[in-house]
């Protein structure tokens, strides 16, 4: 057993002096002189030809700076497919697209000046089902999908209104059903809905008549800002300098590029001067992007003995009007398929719908939520089809180590345990027990649901870290994952601690992100940040101690291999004399008689992702996990047979997390995550009018959770079985704890009062429904 | 549109200020006042981010105008500290792992500062309903309620 | 950003008076602010002129009298209402609405005479002054007038004020002796929320029962049902009465589907809560 000093102690956040206190900057707090303010005009309409625009009016308003309309801004942008202009260019896509933007002096000024502008549409067909957006004459949302710019790993349908259609196929599906003894098919389905960060999405942009263009964003990735701005816009990336200083939450929502292109073509128009946008909450709602809606149907096959032989799946995702994120979400869906199971035969299609409703993007789990809900469901379905405890059923099937994964991948030695997850969330619910069923004229049930996820990106992503020794002997951790919440950088001063076996309180990790001085990082998403910031920083705290072991055995005469160091000193154990303080070696080393040796020491440290490979286009083969979190979720809930009402008395989790860093902060992200499953499960959904206009685009109509509707109890079991390519062997865990919520709670909710709900949210309401049809159905 | 001189302290300072009438206290805090740590997330009563407390009663900010905050005592995330210390209820967020993201917790730690002055003793029910008007997205309000409640237990 | 108006602050109701003859149909008056702010933010309403009541000391009058009852002054806010033992004690309806109205940062600004003034129909105090009889207290360039409760509701969002009337107070007579009562309240979910279906129930159990229902959110006005009333003025099984005045609710009211719920569930939620409401009421004696 490795001893610990700092990993794996609860040391307290290195950023809650400065929130607790108000003095952390974000985007929004910051100001600039001459500093101008945007609003937007929106579209009224889900679809519609943009005829005419006049802007006339709103230019000659006094305070008026700049005023920019889509042909002024014909670049498309994305990561994964460039479908999306900045602002609305012949054609609006959905209520609530940005059709031309006003900077002016005043927030006051920019709004009157947008009431003076004038368009004139034509309303066109639109679409908002995805079924229907699949059929053969059903509108069209792009008419140019052939021409827009995708990822490799994309396969859109010019024509049809497919973004992405990814394939999996493993065995051989038809013969799996035939082997069956008992074949189940049921449908899924779940609404838009939305991140809602608490700080909602803010840029301000600068575009020097030097050519040099300048961002401060909320967005969670300065260098994908970087690069994909750059490639837009056609500017060298030198040119460009992002700074993300601390953000209000992020959860998927503010990865890629946002509305930084929008600021900074303002800003070149008004001459240079700085431009900020604050997304209204109605705008977050639905001109900012959301998450997309699901259509799942799922066929699967098993035998009587409980072992599934095959899996027939579809997935339909409501991208909305663009789908630059989607069509990733619909991959990462797609080989993850089949959630933590070995099934032998496979088929599967997942495929991203455009029509008229928001554009959708990645929300914490990118895609398992939802397909979990599905694919979860259909296990406890199954499992009751063949007379087989729903545990037992999960525990004959489980993905563990040595089995074959849907894309037929072999499941590593230390990939973490599923089964150690089922069995402890069981446990903690008191699975199997007898209990009163029945209390106070409610009814009580348990459930349970397993996941897995792994981080969702292209094969060969990377990060980087620069750990600075300064000459007092302190070090300065400088890498460009950023803070959003979740807590990683205390979680890398942790593991320099533990490599420089250093007080925590020597260590800085820098608080804002810039990509001019800033390490390469490829995204803040996917749960990756401790994998892979943590296995650079680990790697830059390794090169750190190289440079000052090296200075050091010149200076003692020894030989390097004998140096070893700690307690802010490089020594040769044993022998007090052969010892320097590290502050002697920050700029450079010095020999008695004055002469100086080596230089200033400034330790990197990279990572890339190991061992990753491209999906097969057709089968999906391949090798997409750099690791897979596995997990368990295990609700207790107590029914009210009259009203619908569902309390969650308790909700058990457990994750193979292979090593805690920092028990409170890994505490924080699973009640987190909980609650917010239980905002979809039971209260969050995009309710829309006839025409595609969203209806509770407000925090009073579209409700979240508030204090008074989390579980009463949580029970959280960390599992900790190492992988060894981690840092100390610490897997992600960023997402997971939103996963599997609503089938645990769906199928407590069938143990509780036998209704089975194949939609979320499972308000108060659509429960009583289901109660009172099973009545009707008697 | 009609301005209005007011006078009004903030976290012990005074200041006097010409504001436009439709112009809201948030607005004055975060704008005029420059003290950014009060946030602003739905403009509408929803959120409460943009809570502080108004002669020690806590407040959304965003529903009062400047002029009215006339006369009045403010008291912002920024005045809380007393000196160089965190009160109870910071140190206890802290602890407690009750802050994540950050954008919230300034509301929080104002609302129940004024809740502990008013009923020091509170119940895990009267700490959930007195910050029942506030919105979190990341902690999912547990390490917010149980900091509540052990800054309560610590006194003052 | 709530768009630009001329604000007023009168110190007296005569000013009042004359600002309102001045400016009538182009000013609102507002105490808290947690309605008229928002509907302003959202621009479904553009008042040229605020005026703000909270200059005039009078209407923050708050006043209990043993003969005449409770008189609560437009500035009282909800939270004071809340604080007072006599609206506890004996006006537990009134009570129990306030608490369930919003959350208690909003309560601290937000007064019981703002949320009858805007008139929603799904406002939380409103069905608590129907069935204690409250009386509403108004005054004007025609002089003061006093307006039943029950007549002061006309539509959604609208009463029977005129531009250049406003409310002083709200007064509420002794309810009867013995009386409990309690607002039951529906939400999507256990935080605050706006009513689905609220129900305020006022019960008498000594000797002949007197019960009183009115709800929030099922009608274009809060709505009292007087046809509960008879259920109970005839002798008969608790149970049996009960059940009838859950279909007297559920006959009477026409809520509508919103984002909220469906019109169904609303039916259903409306005969649940009276039910539940009069089973606690009348078993807690």
């Amino acid at each position: 057993m490795v001893k610990y000093s700092y990993v794996g102690k609860d040391v307290p956040r290195l950023d809650a002096i400065e929130k607790v206190t108000g003095t952390a900057l974000y985007t929004g707090d910051l100001r600039f002189p001459g500093m101008l303010h945007t609003k937007l005009l929106k579209s009224p309409y889900a679809h519609a030809k943009i005829k005419k625009i006049d802007t006339s009016e709103a230019e000659k308003l006094p305070g008026v700076r700049a005023v920019l309309t889509g042909e002024e801004a014909p670049y498309r942008f994305g990561i994964y497919m460039s479908d999306k202009t900045i602002l609305a260019i012949d054609k609006v896509r959905h209520v609530g697209e940005p059709v031309v933007a006003v900077a002016a002096d005043t927030e006051e000024i920019a709004e009157q000046a947008v009431e003076l502008i004038k368009v004139e549409y034509e309303e066109l067909p639109a679409v908002f089902d995805v079924r229907k957006a699949m059929e053969e004459g059903s509108p069209l949302v792009h008419e140019n999908l052939s021409e827009y710019k995708h990822a490799p790993f994309v396969y859109p349908k010019p024509g049809k209104n497919i973004a992405n259609h990814f394939k999996l196929r493993k065995g051989d599906v038809e013969r799996g059903f035939r082997e069956a003894d008992v074949v189940i098919e049921n449908e899924f389905y779940q609404p838009q809905v939305q991140n809602v960060q608490m700080e909602t999405h803010t840029s301000i942009g600068q575009w020097l008549q030097n050519g040099q263009i300048n961002v401060w964003t909320s967005a969670q990735s300065p260098f994908a800002v970087r690069h994909l701005l750059g490639v837009g816009l056609g500017v060298p990336l030198h040119r460009i300098n992002v700074v993300v200083p601390y953000i209000g939450g992020g959860f998927g929502g503010k990865a890629g590029l946002h509305w930084e292109p929008l600021v900074v073509l303002l800003s070149k128009k008004a001459g240079g001067r700085p431009v900020k946008l604050v997304m209204t909450r109605e705008e977050q709602f639905y001109t900012t992007a959301v998450r997309q809606g699901f259509y799942g149907r799922i066929k699967t096959g098993v035998k009587r003995d409980g072992k599934i032989t095959a899996m027939e799946i579809l997935y339909l995702w409501d991208a909305g009007a663009y789908a630059d994120y989607g069509v990733n979400i619909t991959r990462a869906a797609g080989y993850s398929c089949t959630g933590p199971y070995e099934i032998p035969n496979i088929k599967c299609d997942s495929i991203t719908v455009y029509t008229n409703h928001p554009y959708g993007t990645a929300y914490r789990g990118f895609g398992h939520p939802e397909f979990h809900f599905a694919t979860e469901r259909q296990m406890d379905l199954v499992a009751r089809e063949i007379g087989m405890d729903p545990v037992e059923f999960r525990l004959k099937n489980a993905a563990v180590p040595g089995r074959i994964t849907a894309t037929g991948e072999k499941l590593r030695e230390d990939a973490g345990r599923v089964d150690e997850c089922i069995k402890a969330v069981a446990e903690a619910i008191g699975w199997g027990k007898k209990e009163p069923k029945q209390v106070g004229g409610k009814l009580r049930g348990r459930g349970i649901a397993a996941l897995w996820k792994a981080p969702a990106m292209p094969s060969f992503t990377s990060s980087s870290a620069i750990l600075k020794l300064n000459e007092d002997g302190s070090v300065t951790l400088s890498i460009s994952s950023t803070e959003m919440g979740q807590g990683t950088p205390t979680a890398l001063a942790q593991i320099v601690a533990e490599e420089l076996q250093m007080p925590i309180e020597k260590i800085k990790v820098v608080t804002k992100r810039e990509t001019d001085f800033g390490p390469y990082s490829w995204q803040t998403v996917a749960s990756r940040g401790l994998f892979m910031e943590g296995n650079a920083t680990l790697d830059a705290a390794k090169n750190l101690k190289e440079q000052v072991k090296a200075t050091a055995a010149e200076l003692l005469g020894v030989p390097k291999e004998k140096l070893v160091v700690a307690e802010e000193k490089v020594f040769v154990p044993g022998q007090p004399d052969k010892s320097l303080p590290l502050a002697s070696l920050a700029t450079a080393g010095i020999f008695p008689d004055g002469r100086g040796i080596g230089g200033p020491v400034l330790g990197y440290g990279m990572y890339t992702a190991e061992g990753l490979t491209n999906l097969d286009p057709e089968t999906g083969q391949g090798l997409p996990a750099l690791m897979w979190t596995f997990g368990a979720q295990g609700a207790e809930v107590e029914v009210d047979p009259e009203t619908g009402d569902v309390r969650v008395l308790k909700m058990a989790s457990a994750f193979d997390i292979g090593k805690t860093i920092n028990p409170t902060i890994v505490k924080g992200q699973i009640y987190g995550g909980i609650v917010q499953g239980i905002g979809s499960a039971f209260m969050e959904e995009f309710i829309f009018d006839q025409k595609g206009k969203l209806l509770n685009s407000n925090l009073t109509d579209y409700k979240i959770c508030r204090a008074q509707d989390i579980p009463d109890e949580f029970v959280f079991i960390p599992i900790e079985n190492p992988q060894l390519n981690a840092p100390h062997g610490a897997r992600g865990v960023g997402e997971h704890p939103r996963i599997s919520i609503e089938p645990a709670i769906a199928n407590a909710i069938y143990d509780a009062v036998g209704v089975d709900l194949f939609e979320i949210p499972m308000s108060r309401e659509k429960v009583w429904l289901g109660l009172k049809r099973k009545g009707e159905r008697k | 549109m009609s301005r209005h001189k007011i006078s009004l302290r903030v976290n012990g300072q005074r200041y006097e200020l010409e504001v436009e009438a439709n112009r809201t206290l948030l607005q004055t805090i975060r704008e005029d006042l420059e003290m950014t740590g009060t946030k602003c997330a739905c403009e509408r009563g929803d959120c409460g981010l943009c809570t502080v407390m108004v002669d020690g009663v806590p407040t959304k900010s965003c529903l009062v105008l400047a002029v009215e905050a006339d006369g009045k005592e403010i008291t912002t995330i920024e005045g809380l500290m007393k000196g160089e210390e965190l009160n109870p209820v910071q140190r206890a967020f802290i602890e407690h792992g009750a802050v994540q993201c950050g954008f919230c917790t300034p509301a929080f730690i104002v609302a129940a500062t004024a809740l502990l002055k008013r009923n020091p003793k509170p119940s895990e029910e009267e700490v959930k309903e007195a910050i029942g008007g506030i919105l979190c997205r990341c902690t999912g309000y547990r390490q917010i309620i149980d900091a509540i409640l052990d800054a309560s237990k610590s006194g003052k | 950003m709530i768009p630009k108006f001329d604000y007023f602050r009168p110190k007296t109701t005569e000013e009042l008076v004359d600002l309102l003859a001045k400016y009538g149909e182009d000013a609102k008056m507002f105490a808290g602010g947690t309605d008229l702010f928002v509907l302003m933010r959202d621009r479904l309403i553009r008042p040229k002129y605020v005026i703000d009541l909270k200059g005039i000391e009078e209407l923050h009058e708050f006043s209990y009298d043993e003969k005449r009852g409770l008189r609560i002054g437009a500035t009282v806010t909800l939270n004071e209402l809340l604080e007072s033992d006599v609206v506890k004690e004996r006006f537990g309806v009134l009570w129990s609405a306030a608490g369930a109205l919003a959350d208690p940062t909003i309560r601290n600004r937000g007064t019981l005479v703002g949320n009858i003034c805007n008139a929603s129909p799904a406002a939380d105090t409103a069905p608590a002054l129907l069935v204690l009889d409250a009386e509403v207290e108004v005054a004007g360039k025609g002089g003061e007038r006093t307006i039943p409760i029950r007549d002061f509701f006309i539509g959604v969002k609208r009463t029977s004020l005129k531009p250049e009337e406003f409310v002083k107070a709200v007064r509420i007579p002794n309810p009867p002796a013995g009386a409990k009562g309690g607002y039951y309240k529906w939400g999507r979910t256990r935080g605050e929320d706006l009513a689905v279906v609220g129900v305020a129930a006022l019960v008498v159990n000594s000797g002949k029962r007197i019960v009183r229902v009115a709800l929030s959110s099922v009608f274009k006005t809060p709505l009292r049902v007087p046809e509960v009333e008879k259920v109970f003025e005839e002798e008969g099984p608790l149970d049996e009465q009960i059940e009838r005045a859950v279909s007297a609710v559920q006959e009477k009211i026409a809520p509508i589907t919103d984002v909220r719920s469906s019109k169904e569930y609303r039916i259903h939620m409306a005969g649940v809560l009276t039910r539940r409401a009069l089973k606690e009421l009348f078993g807690g004696s």
